[in-house]
């Protein structure tokens, strides 16, 4: 004879077993001896009574949860109490990147040159004038075209299409230019000036 | 075919009549709907409305009233932060109590409990008008208590949640994460521990 699962003298001390559970715990003395320890152990374990704590104490804890609840609310999330501490340090790492890349992107001066003068070559976009040698003018057919149709539009013409530099917009075509660009940019300044700078840099007795 | 959308619903406060509802008048899933959306309130009274179960449940686990009234609130604040991850599936009780006796045994576990039976707190109300009944009364409920108290976790568990909170087999599966014939199994097994060692304790003092 199959005698009764745990869960099913559980059920049967429940009154929720099926027909088949009940008839057996009623015929069987063994089983019927398990379901009524179980009852005896479920009436042990409610003779230990709940305490009642006093009506008071539901307020007094409920306004101490809310408390804790909304301190918990204002308290940042670690990743922003960290974003302060890393702000400098991210800053830093941004300046490096860009050091890193500019220099990347500076021309590396002609060979021979004196490094006195590699240095100022670095300084500002007048000292790449300064240092920059003399180039023949070669009379592109390009640049020729722009200049003659450039000097058909007027200033208020160029600025309805969007044509004039925006603020700045001198500064960062600059950085945008290469080696020859530049040195090219430069004659053409020195030419519009009326100035030329020497064919090759001063030797040292010069 | 499952949709490859989903519907995001916005909590409102507004019944059927479009006037706002005053947040005591919500059920708990709109509770947890509206302190999403921003409200710590709803959560205020999700604590008024489940208080006293959890700190019943806590205060099982633990002898001292203090200390069933900081795991309440570690349950509260538990429950606050995991708010998004109470997905319906079960009732807010259910969810509340899962927490709760993960809490519990969690903390009772890491630290020694006090030896203060609950009913000697001066707070606690008298559940009793004659003296000899009562004392009987809590001194059978201290030697039931610790008896519980030595239980296996799991057991232990499963008795409190069945005996003293009241919870159906199939809420205790759900709170505890098993089956509902684990359930009943650990709870047999729970109540023939528990006369076992009253048995024990019994025969060592006789």
């Amino acid at each position: 004879m199959t005698h009764l699962s745990p869960d099913q003298i559980v059920d049967v001390a429940e009154g929720c077993a099926g027909g088949a559970a009940k008839a057996h715990a009623a015929e069987c003395a063994s089983c019927r001896a398990r379901v009524e320890s179980l009852v005896d152990a479920v009436r042990l374990a409610e003779s230990d009574p709940q305490a009642e704590p006093s009506p008071l104490f539901w307020t007094h804890l409920a306004a101490r949860i809310g408390e804790a609840v909304r301190r918990e609310r204002v308290r940042a999330p670690f990743w922003r109490s960290w974003d302060r501490r890393l702000a400098p340090i991210g800053a830093l790492a941004v300046l490096l990147m860009a050091a890193g890349i500019g220099l990347r992107m500076w021309p590396a001066p002609p060979a021979g040159v004196a490094p006195a003068q590699e240095a100022a070559a670095g300084d500002s976009a007048q000292a790449i004038f300064e240092s920059a040698p003399d180039v023949e003018a070669a009379d592109d057919p390009s640049w020729l075209l722009v200049s003659d149709l450039s000097a058909q539009v007027s200033v208020e013409e160029a600025e309805a299409a969007g044509a004039l530099p925006q603020p700045g917009g001198a500064e960062k075509a600059m950085l945008q230019l290469d080696r020859e660009e530049r040195i090219e940019l430069a004659r053409l300044l020195r030419e519009a000036i009326g100035t030329r700078a020497p064919a090759s840099p001063p030797g040292p007795g010069a | 075919m499952q949709p490859d959308w989903t519907l995001t619903v916005v909590p409102s406060t507004q019944d059927e009549s479009g006037r706002d509802a005053p947040l005591s008048e919500l059920d708990d899933r709109r509770l947890v709907e509206v302190c999403l959306g921003g409200r710590v309130e709803a959560f205020d009274v999700i604590v008024e409305r489940h208080q006293r179960a959890v700190y019943r449940l806590c205060s099982r686990f633990v002898r001292r009233h203090e200390d069933a009234a900081d795991l309440t609130q570690e349950v509260f604040l538990r429950a606050y932060r995991g708010l998004r991850r109470f997905r319906g599936d079960a009732t807010l009780t259910t969810w509340l109590y899962r927490i709760g006796v993960n809490v519990c045994l969690n903390q009772v576990s890491g630290r020694k409990m006090e030896e203060t039976p609950l009913e000697d707190a001066p707070h606690l109300a008298a559940a009793s008008d004659d003296p000899a009944s009562s004392l009987a009364r809590t001194q059978e409920g201290a030697r039931v208590r610790a008896a519980v108290a030595r239980l296996p976790r799991k057991q232990r568990a499963t008795l409190i949640l069945r005996v003293y909170q009241d919870l159906s087999h199939r809420e205790i599966a759900l709170a505890l994460g098993t089956t509902v014939g684990a359930v009943k199994a650990n709870f047999f097994h729970a109540l023939g521990n528990l006369k076992k060692i009253l048995a024990e304790e019994a025969m060592r003092k006789s």
